[in-house]
């Protein structure tokens, strides 16, 4: 880990850290390093992959509208809203 | 000191306290961060209708550490709670504490609210993943976070858990109903009577720590108690602070400042606004695991480090199938002491990702864990009522 990798993620997740943020978190990052590494330990070349710790069927309803939320009650929560819209800043010159 | 983050004025039934990653109606809910202050939910989590029909009733919204993933709440934007002495502890863990509630229901991701009951003295359950509806509680890491009840006594938590367990349409992880029955109070359960001590985790914590295990042995009447070396274990924690770090990243990568929660006042364009609210409304570590999340994810560490963690997975759930051939149930510290102050935070503020070396096992797996006496048991999958009754055994309720 560096500081370009590092201001690469900064970038990609909308972040901008403190120059005592990004040293905190570069030795945050070799910490880490550390622990994977040790991962290595563990052979699982043969070991499948586990995303679901229980099984998992998928989820079917039938097509029933049974709730729905007007526009009025999805924008109370709007920082900035306009007249039905949320608005942010112009994205077209 | 904020102990609440918002109170009920009328309170209909026995009082439950919930923290603040569980969305409410009626009060808002932020997971301890700037950037939800003051977010009002169109809707309540499926717990509270349960909750009520059981006839308890919400007194309030419990302070929690940012998105609940880090030590004992240290990170919440209202601020760490402390007890008289200057020890931090979990919110809700205190008002169950003060009697203010009977229970308290948490979001269990690393064990922050494990922690918080052990710190307060309290009985705690994290049931099996899948038994009890995640629908309305606020996201961090989808793959092992469970709703958790923690009480005073185990029967006490075994009455909310059985209140809360059931099959939910709406939560697409939720198990079939016949297996969230099996954590109903009056279900069939078998007696815990052999337990594996997970020597590598119990090692490498204090003497104070040490010493709760023995009292915990000395307490279980009638209880086999062997020695296991479980090294295996100790390499959850890697793999859950990976798969955990990657999915908070993805979780709150909907934080933007546009259709709801904090937007900063500065921005000139729409780059600058989402960069800038996220920037001044996440604390360090949520911002930290983020990026660590991120990283892992990126196309140089997808199969180096993300894959291989769900790998280690998979590796820990067998080891944990093979024990419980001969185990009913293992031991293991919850932290590493006893206690924990601001200088303990202050010192190392990525303390909790070292601290979940003893949670990660159970967060990793699913599989359920109580805690008593200030010491994790961790149980086989539905095994919560054997977990309770042990408890209730150790903690010599109703003698």
């Amino acid at each position: 880990m560096d500081r370009e990798i590092l201001r690469r993620l900064e970038s990609l997740n909308q972040l901008r850290l403190t120059e005592e943020e990004k040293e905190k978190v570069l030795s945050f990052f070799e910490m880490q390093d550390k622990e994977i590494t040790r991962l290595g330990d563990i052979d699982t070349e043969k070991v499948e992959r586990m995303v679901h710790v229980m099984p998992m069927n998928n989820v079917i309803r039938e097509d029933v509208v049974n709730k729905v939320f007007t526009r009025d009650e999805l924008q109370a929560a709007a920082p900035e809203a306009y007249d039905g819209y949320w608005q942010v800043p112009r994205l077209v010159e | 000191m904020k102990l609440y983050t918002a109170k009920s004025e009328n309170v209909s039934g026995k009082p439950v306290v919930l923290d603040d990653t569980i969305l409410t109606k009626d009060m808002p809910t932020a997971a301890g961060s700037k950037m939800l202050d003051g977010y009002m939910s169109l809707f309540d989590a499926e717990i509270i209708s349960k909750l009520k029909d059981a006839g308890f009733g919400i007194c309030g919204k419990a302070n929690v550490g940012e998105m609940a993933i880090d030590l004992l709440g240290e990170t919440s934007y209202y601020g760490e709670c402390t007890d008289e002495s200057g020890k931090l502890v979990g919110a809700s863990a205190e008002i169950v504490k003060n009697g203010e509630a009977v229970a308290a229901i948490s979001m269990d991701v690393c064990g922050s609210s494990a922690r918080a009951a052990a710190m307060s003295g309290l009985v705690y359950i994290k049931p099996t993943y899948g038994t009890v509806s995640r629908f309305g509680t606020i996201p961090a890491a989808c793959s092992g976070e469970c709703v958790a009840v923690s009480a005073k006594t185990a029967s006490e938590c075994r009455e909310v858990l059985s209140a809360i367990a059931g099959h939910d349409d709406k939560d697409g992880t939720s198990l079939p109903e016949d297996k969230c029955a099996l954590l109903k109070a009056d279900a069939p359960r078998s007696e815990i009577k052999k337990i594996a001590i997970a020597k590598a985790l119990v090692d490498s914590a204090s003497d104070e720590v040490k010493a709760l295990i023995e009292s915990f042995k000395a307490n279980a009447d009638g209880v086999e108690f062997a020695p296991i070396d479980a090294n295996e274990l100790t390499y959850a924690q890697a793999a859950w602070n990976i798969l955990m770090s990657a999915e908070v990243c993805n979780n709150v990568s909907k934080y933007d400042g546009v259709k709801y929660g904090y937007r900063a006042a500065e921005f000139s364009n729409i780059d600058e606004l989402y960069t800038n609210s996220r920037t001044e409304a996440f604390g360090y570590l949520l911002k930290s695991t983020i990026l660590f999340g991120s990283e892992t994810l990126s196309e140089d560490n997808y199969m180096k480090v993300y894959d291989k963690a769900l790998r280690v997975r998979r590796v820990i759930v067998e080891y944990f199938d093979k024990l419980f051939a001969d185990f009913d149930a293992v031991l293991m510290p919850v932290s590493s002491k006893t206690a924990y102050t601001k200088a303990d935070t202050d010192a190392n503020t990525y303390i909790a990702y070292d601290e979940s070396i003893y949670t990660a096992p159970a967060s990793i797996t699913g599989l359920p864990r109580a805690v008593v006496g200030g010491v994790q048991l961790v149980g086989k999958a539905f095994s919560e009522n054997s977990l309770l009754d042990l408890a209730t055994k150790v903690r010599k309720e109703g003698k």
